[in-house]
């Protein structure tokens, strides 16, 4: 007697249209933080870094090493007078 | 009642209101948050007297006027000690840094990164990693052999 395997196919769709979405999520997340896992759990030491990191290389998950800062990081800090959304 | 006018717009002069440099002008440290996590320990360890003189400046008085010669220490010697890890232990401290900026900044993750790094910053620095506040007969949690943390994939 024939299996049912049609029956199957509700499960495949199933399986297909979460890996689907899981994917496309993990994928849209790691472009948004340069190829990179993104960061949980952030504190406002780790927003400060961050914006601090923003300055140096132009995002806010990029790193460097340089032992010296460029010419005008010293000046360049940003202080809001009102919140401002973070991007 | 006169109202503000933004400095483009108005007929006085700009004067800058940053007073005068009283310190020799010193750059910024130009390292990111993964490689200055990376050099933490050492940064404590070679730097502990400028650090704990700056500490104790700002704990007298608040005002960043009165900090700036011990701040300006801090600074070079920050400087200083990221110059001679990039000289000595380039990529040990590169890969350290690259495994933390990867995973969220913990150090529980990169124990292996970490141990080659405090290796080569023993041989050719001399400085060692010492966790503050660890209580006498315990192990540091960065010298346990098989910690319960770790990361989940090897």
């Amino acid at each position: 007697m024939p299996l049912p395997w049609e029956a199957l196919i509700p499960f495949g769709l199933l399986t297909t249209m979460y890996a689907a979405t899981g994917t496309l999520f993990s994928v849209v997340k790691r472009a948004q933080n340069d190829g990179k896992p993104p960061r949980y759990g952030i504190e406002s030491w780790d927003e400060m870094m961050m914006d601090r990191d923003k300055r140096l290389t132009g995002s806010r998950r990029g790193q460097q090493d340089n032992p010296i800062a460029p010419e005008g990081f010293a000046t360049n800090s940003i202080w809001a007078t009102t919140e401002v959304s973070r991007s | 009642m006169s109202s503000y006018v933004t400095p483009d717009r108005s007929a006085a002069p700009y004067v800058d209101p940053t007073p005068e440099a009283t310190q020799p002008h010193v750059p910024e440290v130009g390292a990111t948050s993964a490689p200055l996590k990376s050099a933490a320990f050492f940064i404590g360890a070679y730097c502990k007297e400028y650090n704990d003189d700056f500490m104790l400046c700002k704990a007298e008085n608040r005002n960043p006027e009165h900090c700036l010669k011990e701040g300006r220490r801090v600074t070079r010697c920050a400087i200083d000690l990221i110059e001679k890890l990039r000289e000595n232990c380039a990529t040990e401290f590169q890969r350290h840094w690259e495994c933390l900026d990867f995973r969220n900044q913990e150090y529980y993750r990169c124990r292996k990164e970490e141990r080659l790094l405090n290796g080569c910053a023993f041989d050719k620095l001399g400085l060692t990693k010492k966790i503050p506040g660890t209580s006498p007969g315990k192990t540091p949690i960065h010298e346990v052999p098989n910690p319960i943390y770790r990361n989940v994939q090897k």
